[in-house]
C-alpha cells in the first residue's frame, strides 16, 4: 500500500483533480476437458498497477506490470498526459459524486483455498464426469469447463480511502452431446458459479448430473418440433439468469443509457425520463441488485472507484426504479452517491459500470414449481440457456434454451426441439404472472459478461425463481 | 536482446524436460474511447509484457502464463507447468514442440508501419467531432493502435520472432433516432483520408434520419463489409474444424461434396496479405501459417487442421485457427452493387449475432448502425432494424455479385467486400 499512496500524492503534486491507483493480481486457473482427455489448461498469474487521473475535465488511464517506484511514476506521467490531452475535447464539467473514506479490508468466505489442491484433483472429478457421460447412449461427445479464480487487490485515492480485497471464484460445466435420429443435440449442467473457495466445487454431484445431462441429450434428437405461435412458457431459474442479464441487467446500466457505450456494447431504452414511472413489468416483477449478496459474484465489498456494495431495487412492483451508477454519473440522476458497481478484470483495465448481482424476487404467494405447472393448461418449459440475442438498445430479443418441453393441461409432457422465442424486452415481463416462491429460488451467474473498449470481461450472480409467460411468440428454429 | 530473451534462452540451455516452449507477447496499446463528441474515462495506455510456458513430461502438457518478468518469476512458471503436467492423464492428441525443420518454414514478412504519436491520434479525434458537431451529429467510438511483437522459443532451438500493428478507428455518428457507423483498420494510418472518412459518415447519418416504418420479411439484400465479416467469422468458427467434420458435429459433416455456395465465392488464408495480417506462426507454438482455401468453387475446398489431427489424417496442418480469413473481392464499388439492385436493403452492420441450429447453419442477429432502403440502384432512406434467422449455407448460395475488400479487425484479421444476397430473411423488426 505504501508505493500507492506515493503515486497518489506524486499526482497530488501534479495537480491531478483526482486520482486513484490499483494494485492488482489476477490469479487463474481454467481446465477443458474433452470426452476423457485434458484439453487444455491454463494457468495464470497476472499483476500490474493501473492509475487513473482526472486532469480538470479530462480523463486519463496507465497501467504497467513493473512494482518499482520509478515504473509506477513514469505509469502516472502518462495517465496524467493522456487526462490533458483529454480535457482538450472535454463535453463538460467532470463531478463526481462523494463517497466515505473507507479504510477496510473484504475477502471472499472460503475455507479451502482455490489452488491449495493440485490439478489433479479436480481432474479426476471432470475426466469421471466425462466417462460417464460416454457411457449414454447415442453420446458422440462430453466436455467441461471449469475455472477457478483469485483476485487480490489494493486501491487508493486522493480521498484517503485504503481498501484490500481477496474474491475467489469457481465456476463449474460439464456438457454432453448426443447425435441420434439425424440430429445433434448437447445439454449442459452449469451449477451455479459462486464466490466461494475449492469446497464448493468439493460439494457438487457431477456423476448423478452426468448421466442426467446425457440421457436428456439423446431424448432431445428425438423430440418433436415446436408449433409456431404465440404461448405459455414457463422459464427456469437458469435460463431466467440469461434473460434478466440481457432484458434488465444491461439496460439499466447508467453509463450505456447515457450513451457512453454507444459505439460498442450499445444504448438502452430504459432512458433517464423513465425512471419511477415507467412499466417495466408486470406488478409481481422485482429486480434486486445487490452486491453485498454472500458468495455472490459481484460481491466484492468496495468496487474499482473505491466505493462500498450496496443493495437496490432495480424495478419494483415492476417499475424502473434504480440504474447501476458510476460516481461521474450519479449527478445526471441527482444522486448523491454512486452504488458501488464499478469494476475492472484486470490491472490495466479501466473500471467501467457493469451489471451487479441482479435477481428476480421470487413470488410473494405461496407457489411451488410443481403448482405453477399444475396450473398451466398448455405452454413451453424451458430450461438452461442456448441461443441468445438482443438489439442494441435491448428491445427486441431472442432466446432459445438448453432443454424444452411442452406442458399439456397441467404436466410436463414430452421434449421438444427446434424452439426459439422472441419478443420485446419490456413487454415480456409486462406478461409475467407468476414466479414461483422462495422455495424454488435458484442462483446462475456469468463470469463473462462483457463491455468496454478494449472488451472486459465481469462477473455477476443473478437469480430467480420459475415464473410464467403469457403469449410469447414462439418460432419453429427451423 | 532484451533481459527477459536471455532469461529465456537461459532456462532453455537446460530445459526441465524434452517439451519445453515458451511464448512471448510485448505490446503497447494506446485506446482512445470517445462519446457524446468528447474523450471519456476509457483513455489509456497499457504497456504489457507477458511470458507462457508449456512444459511437456510423458505425454501431458501443463502450462503457466505470467507477466511476472524476473528470473525467478519465470523458472517459477516453469516449475508451475511442469508439475501441472505431472498430474494429468495420458492425453491421447499430445504433440511434441515444433521443430527447427518445421518453423524453417515460416514464411516471414516485414509489415510497414510507423508509431503514430498521441499528438497525430488526439488530433483526428478533435477534427473529427468538430466535423459531426459543424453537422449536428453526435459520436461514440474509440480509436486504438497496438504495436506488438510475438516470439516463440522451444527447447528444440526454435527461436521465432514477428512484430506488427494494428490500428483502427471506430466510429458511429448518432442523429436523435438513427446512426450510423464505419471503421477504418491499418497499420499505421498512413492511408488514412480524414475528410473522405468523416464526410461519408456524415452523409450516411444524414440519410439514416427518421428511419421508415418497414415489417420483415425477405429481402435482396446488400451486405456491407463488416456484416459479411461479423456472419461468415461465426459460421466459420464453429463449423470449419476437421476433427468436429469428421465426428459429426459441424454443418459440414453432412454436406462432404456437396455445393454450399455459389461458384464467385471463393474464402481463403493468406498469412502475408498486405493489410489483413498479424503473425506469419502460431504465436501459441510457432508453427507456421499457411495459405489455403478454405471455400472455393461452390465447395468446402479444406478444413482446419489442428498439429495432431493433420498428423493423424496426414495432411499439412493449417492451424487449428487460420492466420486471417480473406473473401476475395472484385473492383466493384459498394455503390455499384447498390446500383444493380431494383429493390432491396442495404445493411451496414449486424450484431449480436448467435448460433440458432449449428447442424443447418443458422443463425440470428440484428442488423444495426445503417439499414437503408434501395430503390432503382439507390439508397433512398433508412428502415427500422430487423431481426433475422438465416442460413449462412442459403447465403453463400444465394450472393449474387461480390464488391472491392476491405480490411477489418474484429473477431479476426479478415478482409472482407460487400455482397449482394436474394431472399435475406428478416424475421421480426424493432422500435428503432
Amino acid at each position: 500500500m505504501d508505493n500507492l499512496r506515493e503515486i497518489i500524492k506524486y499526482l497530488e503534486g501534479k495537480k491531478a483533480r483526482f486520482a486513484d491507483a490499483r494494485e492488482h493480481h489476477f490469479r487463474e486457473r481454467q481446465i477443458m476437458t474433452e470426452d476423457t482427455r485434458v484439453e487444455g489448461i491454463n494457468e495464470q498469474s497476472v499483476s500490474g498497477t493501473g492509475i487513473k487521473v482526472l486532469y480538470e475535465n479530462g480523463w486519463g488511464y496507465a497501467s504497467t506490470s513493473a512494482k518499482d517506484m520509478a515504473s509506477l511514476k513514469k505509469a502516472a506521467d502518462k495517465a496524467l498526459s493522456l487526462a490533458k490531452n483529454a480535457d482538450k475535447s472535454a463535453a463538460g464539467k467532470v463531478e463526481l459524486a462523494a463517497e466515505p473514506r473507507h479504510i477496510a479490508k473484504f475477502a471472499t468466505k472460503t475455507k479451502e483455498d482455490l489452488f491449495g489442491p493440485g490439478v489433479g484433483d479436480a481432474v479426476a472429478v471432470l475426466i469421471e464426469a466425462g466417462e460417464t457421460i460416454l457411457k449414454g447412449k447415442d453420446i458422440i461427445k462430453a466436455g467441461s469447463y471449469l475455472v477457478f479464480r483469485n483476485v487480490k487487490k489494493k486501491y487508493a485515492n486522493t480521498e484517503g480511502s485504503l481498501i484490500e480485497t481477496d474474491i475467489s471464484t469457481v465456476l463449474p460445466m460439464i456438457d454432453a452431446t448426443a447425435r441420434a435420429n439425424g440430429e445433434v443435440k448437447s445439454r449442459h449442467y452449469w451449477p451455479a458459479p459462486m464466490n466461494a473457495g475449492y469446497e464448493y466445487f468439493r460439494g457438487l454431484d457431477f456423476k448423478t448430473n452426468a448421466e442426467r445431462i446425457a440421457a436428456q441429450a439423446r431424448e432431445h434428437c428425438f423430440a418433436k418440433s415446436c408449433e409456431t405461435g404465440a404461448t405459455t412458457l414457463i422459464l427456469d431459474p437458469e435460463h431466467l439468469s440469461l434473460t434478466m442479464h440481457e432484458s434488465v441487467g444491461h439496460p439499466t446500466e447508467l453509463d450505456r443509457v447515457l450513451g457512453y457505450e454507444e459505439s460498442c456494447a450499445g444504448r438502452s431504452f430504459a432512458t433517464t425520463d423513465k425512471l419511477n414511472n415507467f412499466k417495466y413489468g408486470s406488478e409481481i416483477v422485482n429486480f434486486i441488485a445487490d452486491n453485498t449478496l454472500e458468495g455472490g459474484l459481484a460481491s466484492c465489498g468496495y468496487d474499482d472507484e473505491g466505493v462500498e456494495c450496496q443493495k437496490w431495487h432495480m424495478i419494483k412492483d415492476g417499475i424502473l426504479t434504480g440504474y447501476g451508477v458510476n460516481r461521474e454519473l450519479a449527478h445526471k440522476l441527482k444522486l448523491k452517491r454512486a452504488n458501488g458497481t464499478t469494476r475492472a478484470t484486470k490491472y490495466c483495465d479501466v473500471p467501467i459500470t457493469r451489471i451487479p448481482n441482479l435477481y428476480l424476487a421470487p413470488g410473494k404467494k405461496t407457489l411451488s414449481f410443481e403448482q405453477l405447472v399444475a396450473d398451466t393448461e398448455d405452454g413451453i418449459y424451458i430450461e438452461g440457456m442456448g441461443s441468445f440475442s438482443i438489439d442494441q438498445m435491448r428491445l427486441n430479443m431472442q432466446f432459445g434454451g438448453d432443454a424444452f418441453w411442452e406442458i399439456k393441461k397441467g404436466k410436463i409432457t414430452g421434449m421438444l426441439k427446434n424452439v426459439v422465442y422472441n419478443a420485446i424486452s419490456y413487454e415480456f415481463w409486462r406478461k409475467c404472472d407468476a414466479i414461483a416462491d422462495k422455495r424454488s429460488f435458484k442462483r446462475a451467474g456469468f463470469i463473462t459478461c462483457g463491455k468496454g473498449d478494449p472488451m472486459q470481461a465481469a462477473q455477476m450472480t443473478h437469480g430467480a425463481s420459475p415464473a410464467r409467460f403469457r403469449e410469447i411468440m414462439v418460432r419453429r428454429a427451423k | 536482446m532484451n533481459k527477459t530473451n536471455s532469461i529465456i534462452e537461459k532456462i532453455l540451455k537446460k530445459p526441465v524436460t524434452d517439451h519445453v516452449v515458451i511464448t512471448s507477447e510485448k505490446l503497447e496499446t494506446h485506446s482512445v474511447r470517445f462519446s457524446n463528441n468528447s474523450v471519456n474515462r476509457e483513455n489509456l495506455c497499457k504497456l504489457a509484457e507477458e511470458v507462457r510456458v508449456e512444459v511437456g513430461y510423458d505425454g501431458r502438457t501443463g502450462s503457466f502464463s505470467t507477466n511476472e518478468l524476473s528470473e525467478d518469476s519465470i523458472k517459477h512458471a516453469v516449475k508451475m507447468a511442469y508439475e501441472a503436467a505431472k498430474l494429468l492423464p495420458k492425453d491421447p492428441e499430445y504433440m511434441p514442440p515444433v521443430t527447427q525443420a518445421e518453423a524453417a518454414r515460416i514464411k516471414n514478412f516485414k509489415p510497414v508501419f510507423g508509431k503514430m504519436s498521441d499528438g497525430r491520434k488526439y488530433g483526428i479525434l478533435r477534427d473529427a467531432f468538430k466535423e459531426l458537431k459543424k453537422a449536428g451529429l453526435n459520436s461514440a467510438g474509440s480509436f486504438s493502435t497496438t504495436p506488438l511483437t510475438f516470439e516463440v522459443y522451444n527447447n528444440n532451438g526454435v527461436h521465432v520472432s514477428h512484430s506488427n500493428c494494428v490500428s483502427s478507428l471506430t466510429l458511429t455518428a448518432m442523429t436523435e433516432n438513427s446512426s450510423f457507423r464505419e471503421s477504418h483498420v491499418s497499420k499505421d494510418f498512413s492511408d488514412y483520408d480524414g475528410e473522405a472518412f468523416i464526410s461519408n459518415i456524415i452523409k450516411h447519418a444524414q440519410l439514416s434520419k427518421n428511419p421508415a416504418p418497414l415489417e420483415p420479411g425477405k429481402f435482396t439484400v446488400v451486405l456491407g463489409p463488416s456484416a459479411v465479416e461479423e456472419l461468415l467469422l461465426m459460421f466459420l468458427f464453429y463449423n470449419m474444424e476437421a476433427k468436429g467434420i469428421d465426428e459429426g458435429r459441424s454443418a459440414f459433416s453432412k454436406r462432404a461434396g456437396k455445393r454450399i455456395a455459389a461458384d464467385t465465392v471463393h474464402i481463403y488464408s493468406k498469412p502475408d496479405h498486405e493489410t489483413a495480417s498479424l503473425s506469419p506462426f502460431c504465436p501459441n507454438d510457432g508453427m507456421p501459417f499457411i495459405g489455403f482455401d478454405m471455400i472455393k468453387n461452390g465447395k468446402l475446398a479444406r478444413a482446419w487442421y489442428s498439429r495432431y489431427y493433420a498428423a493423424k489424417k496426414g495432411v499439412q496442418a493449417t492451424g487449428r485457427y487460420p492466420a486471417n480469413i480473406i473473401f476475395k473481392g472484385t473492383n466493384k464499388s459498394v455503390d455499384k452493387l447498390i446500383s444493380n439492385v431494383g429493390s432491396g436493403l442495404y445493411v451496414n452492420s449486424f450484431w449480436y449475432i448467435r448460433l440458432v441450429d449449428l447442424m443447418d447453419g443458422i443463425f440470428t442477429g440484428m442488423t444495426r448502425d445503417g439499414l437503408f432502403r434501395i430503390k432503382d440502384g439507390k439508397l433512398t432512406g433508412s428502415v427500422n432494424n430487423f431481426r433475422f434467422n438465416q442460413s449462412v449455407f442459403d447465403l453463400l448460395r444465394d450472393t449474387t455479385e461480390i464488391g472491392k475488400e476491405k480490411s477489418l479487425f474484429s473477431m479476426a484479421c479478415a478482409s472482407m467486400p460487400p455482397i449482394t444476397v436474394k431472399n435475406f430473411n428478416f424475421t421480426s423488426k424493432t422500435e428503432f
